[in-house]
């Protein structure tokens, strides 16, 4: 009975069985990304387009119709690219550094990249505001080394907001491109030199193009979390930087207009999704 | 074959009906409640006032400290099912809850001292009642200002520029900062300037280079205020101010000669709150002199309740002006869109 049972023991199994294990496999992640993600964006996307008159595109001619509500777009805009761009400039040498390290100094570094994470993000805007203000550590130190004379107002400017919000995003940075890096096979640029490729040429045409996906993946990361922070803008600047982020929280919560905050929420989500889609599209270009 | 002794079966029939007993006792465990209320109060009502509430009524009290706004949004998302019983919120966002059937209305019959409070207490026929009363003024930081600020247009002086921080108009004393600014504009009492909207947006324009910020969060502003970044918080209200001040910091409240404001504190049911009957008996005990004493000593509120005696050195409650909230509820979206245009 048990033989006559058994399948076939060197059978392969069919296309159909692999498909089905598949689908098994993607179902549960499937289900949970469409109910919870997929579908709370569909009826997000509904409430900005349905008033009590039916369909109605009034909310999007009111925030990309008006001046005020373009300048909140741009104010979004600009803190998710500065911070990117920053964010970029100071992780990609310091992914380097990072994976050159050795033993010990690797570890304290990793640790010094890990750490903040787990420091929540209120705190560490909190901490900005104490370092820059005008008896804050930063003055005092510009005001020792003879760089300023009298304290220069830091706190609640848009420095203020685009130091603090680099330093929170910062790891999402760094370590996606640490993780290319880390892999990166040093013959590649020593092959490059021995063809007479300058260390212009070589990182410009070798190192570059070979780290693009550890920087796409960041660029992805940092410029979705910085565009739609809400904290960080709230607590390092304040009102007089309205972002689509603190105008969603207002329209939900103080103008009670759900169709209006959606409609910012649709257009944010929008803004995110086009970085991400153009960066994935980077990441593909042949080399 | 073994017969059961009289004995065995009375101790196995008393073992019985304490395993059956058993779920009765864990029944008898304190009943729990929820109330949603300010982030700000959840300190002092964590460690004095709801030890004593929990021990004279039995229960076990689950505070939701958050801002008004964010509880009426929670109320209105389990309006079918609420969770929360007894909410506590200014009025301006009492207004809302009640047109939109959030709150109920509560009766003297079953909570008592609903009818033992002073004149201008208790709202649209007993939907809410003011459980306490802080007093807004100009908050100072004794470190930076050796004499207290006289006057609201003290915010206005050119010498504090960029040391002022006011609060926004989402929060419920933001008012406070407009209000001034009418006033000063218009020159009359705060009765008839609280109408004149346009006047104080052009004053309070007038405050933008004294602004370090405009605030949405109190303890980020109070916190700078403490280290001497900020001089001056216009509007803020002895229930924050005091008690850090008793805590140590150098800051104080000032009342301005031209006159303070009363904060609106209230206290209500739930529409089809659970614990109905444990709500009400919450409610009395917020109302009541018991908790108002440890309300006033403890959080610098004046008391509501006639039988509380207001302790020494408050404002006389005569002279704190308390405005038209039904007109500021129905006003403030389209400030705060406002204020957003003009001052940014």
């Amino acid at each position: 009975m048990t033989e006559a049972a058994l399948p076939a023991p060197l059978a392969a199994p069919s296309v159909d069985r692999e498909r089905l294990a598949a689908i098994g496999f993607v179902l549960p992640s499937f289900v949970i990304i469409a109910g919870v993600f997929a579908l709370p964006l569909v009826l997000l996307l509904g409430v900005s387009i349905v008033d009590a008159n039916g369909l109605t595109l009034a909310n999007y001619k009111r925030l990309l119709g008006t001046p005020y509500y373009l300048g909140v777009v741009w104010n979004s805009l600009r803190l998710g690219l500065l911070t990117t761009l920053i964010a970029f400039l100071i992780s990609y040498p310091a992914a380097f550094a990072l994976a050159r390290a050795r033993g010990p100094l690797r570890s304290v570094l990793l640790a010094t990249l890990f750490l903040p994470l787990a420091a929540s993000v209120i705190v560490k805007a909190f901490a900005w505001t104490i370092l820059l203000r005008s008896d804050g550590i930063v003055n005092e130190t510009l005001m020792a080394l003879g760089i300023i004379e009298d304290p220069i107002r830091m706190i609640f400017t848009e420095t203020a907001l685009i130091v603090g919000a680099v330093n929170i995003f910062l790891p999402f940075m760094i370590l996606p491109i640490y993780a290319i890096v880390a892999q990166l096979d040093s013959r590649y640029a020593e092959a490059a030199a021995t063809l007479g490729a300058s260390p212009l040429v070589t990182f410009v045409r070798v190192i570059l193009p070979l780290t693009l996906p550890g920087i796409v993946a960041g660029v992805a990361l940092v410029f979705s979390l910085s565009v739609s922070a809400y904290v960080v803008p709230t607590l390092l600047i304040g009102e007089k930087y309205p972002t689509l982020a603190t105008a969603i929280a207002k329209a939900y919560l103080l103008a009670r207009e759900p169709g209006f905050g959606a409609a910012a929420g649709v257009v944010l989500l929008a803004i995110a999704i086009a970085v991400v889609t153009l960066s994935a599209r980077l990441s593909r270009e042949p080399k | 074959m073994h017969t059961p002794s009289r004995r065995s079966v009375l101790t196995s029939g008393a073992a019985l009906a304490a395993i059956i007993a058993a779920p009765a006792r864990l029944r008898a465990a304190p009943r729990e409640i929820v109330i949603g209320g300010p982030a700000g109060a959840a300190k002092y009502f964590n460690a004095d006032l709801f030890p004593v509430l929990e021990k004279k009524l039995d229960c076990k009290v689950l505070y939701e400290g958050t801002n008004s706004l964010t509880n009426l949004q929670k109320m209105q998302a389990d309006k079918a099912a609420p969770k929360i019983s007894v909410v506590i919120m200014d009025d301006p966002v009492m207004l809302p809850a009640a047109s939109d059937g959030l709150i109920t209305k509560m009766s003297a019959s079953s909570i008592a001292n609903l009818g033992k409070l002073v004149d201008g207490s208790v709202h649209q026929d007993g939907m809410w009642a003011n459980y306490q009363r802080p007093w807004a003024g100009i908050a100072y930081s004794t470190k930076r200002m050796k004499t207290a600020p006289g006057k609201w247009s003290d915010l206005w002086d050119a010498k504090y520029a960029s040391r002022v921080i006011v609060p926004s108009l989402s929060n419920t004393e933001g008012f406070w900062t407009l209000l001034a600014a009418a006033h000063l504009e218009t020159g009359k009492p705060y009765k008839e300037a609280q109408y004149e909207i346009d006047a104080a947006f052009k004053k309070v324009k007038e405050l933008k280079a004294n602004l370090l910020n405009v605030y949405t969060n109190a303890p980020q502003a109070i916190n700078l205020m403490e280290q001497g970044e900020a001089w001056m918080i216009g509007g803020q209200f002895s229930a924050y101010t005091l008690i850090r001040k008793a805590e140590g910091s150098p800051v104080d409240l000032a009342v301005p000669q031209d006159g303070g404001f009363a904060m609106p504190s209230g206290i209500a049911k739930v529409n089809g709150a659970p614990a109905g009957d444990l709500a009400d008996a919450v409610i009395d005990f917020f109302l009541s002199p018991e908790a108002q004493i440890i309300l006033a000593d403890k959080a610098f509120v004046a008391p509501t309740n006639k039988g509380t005696p207001t302790p020494a050195g408050f404002p006389d409650p005569a002279s704190l002006f308390a405005p038209d909230w039904a007109f500021v509820a129905k006003n403030r979206a389209s400030w705060v869109d406002r204020w957003s245009k003009e001052m940014t």
